[in-house]
């Protein structure tokens, strides 16, 4: 088996996914479009999430990385029918490592119009420290 | 030349690592990124020049046109009825860094003929603009009943 691993690194993926908290199937997925900001305190993460609503947004914090997930509140009633489409069905899906550089107890989160905006603290490790000289 | 973010080792590419030579892992997953990256701006509309995504259907009575439009305040979404022609306009003024950011992003959409110009209503959730569009009586099935003597 590690020998297949090491020829086909993919194969060593599978793990990742089965573990922690990924047991529901979320279907395809797309990546949103988001945006990131640095202040001297926190960084402000901007997230475009059309359509998803407070109850169907989970955002998870773990020590290492910020998961986000949007699924669609919206489904097409049996009696409409399609003329015409440019957008997805798939929920939103994003994941973003940080490596501890976030206060995850802190994090603040707002949605809004189908915006979310999330103020993540900076973890008091890599905030910038003035060292006196005695 | 672009810039190459350092990725700290994380669950997933230290076992991968202790395996194998490596360079292949990290091959792997540097175009993981490249297309992350390529990629990013296609889904939510952003690279579309101010375009949006939008969907069409219809029932029996209306016509109904859906457009993301995420983060935008009522009164600067626009809709008008023009010739045939359903425009879809939408401005948002965002405070950037150096002086606010006007953006605006704006759609026309060609009308199926049987729809009527009055009686259109628009509504605005969760950033999805939902227009219906009523269809002409005609146009609606019609059942008549005939009686058989």
């Amino acid at each position: 088996m590690n020998l297949i691993h090491s020829l086909i690194p993919a194969f060593n993926r599978a793990p990742v996914v089965s573990s922690g908290h990924r047991e529901e199937d979320l279907g395809p997925t797309v990546q949103p479009h988001y945006e990131i900001k640095e202040a001297d305190e926190a960084f402000g993460l901007t997230v475009t999430l059309p359509g998803v609503t407070k109850e169907n947004l989970e955002i998870t914090a773990e020590a290492d990385s910020l998961r986000i997930v949007g699924k669609r509140a919206w489904s097409r009633p049996k009696d409409w029918s399609v003329i015409y489409r440019e957008t997805t069905d798939a929920n939103f899906l994003l994941e973003l490592d940080h490596d501890n550089a976030i206060d995850t107890d802190k994090v603040h989160a707002e949605l809004r119009d189908g915006v979310l905006r999330l103020s993540l603290p900076k973890a008091e490790a890599i905030k910038p420290r003035r060292i006196e000289v005695a | 030349m672009s810039y190459i973010r350092y990725n700290y080792p994380t669950r997933r590419s230290l076992p991968v690592a202790a395996f194998g030579r490596g360079a292949w892992n990290g091959l792997e997953s540097e175009i993981d990124r490249l297309f992350n990256a390529a990629l990013a701006g296609v889904e939510a509309g952003t690279n579309t020049g101010g375009r949006f995504p939008v969907d069409a259907y219809q029932d029996t009575h209306n016509v109904y046109v859906r457009a993301e439009l995420p983060g935008f305040k009522r009164d600067a979404i626009k809709v008008e009825v023009v010739d045939g022609y359903l425009t879809l306009e939408a401005t948002r003024e965002s405070e950037a860094e150096k002086g606010s950011h006007h953006a605006k992003f704006n759609r026309s959409i060609s009308l199926p003929e049987d729809v009527q110009t009055d009686g259109i209503t628009a509504a605005y959730v969760d950033g999805v603009l939902t227009v219906t569009l009523p269809k002409k009586e005609e146009a609606k099935p019609r059942k008549i009943s005939v009686a058989v003597s």
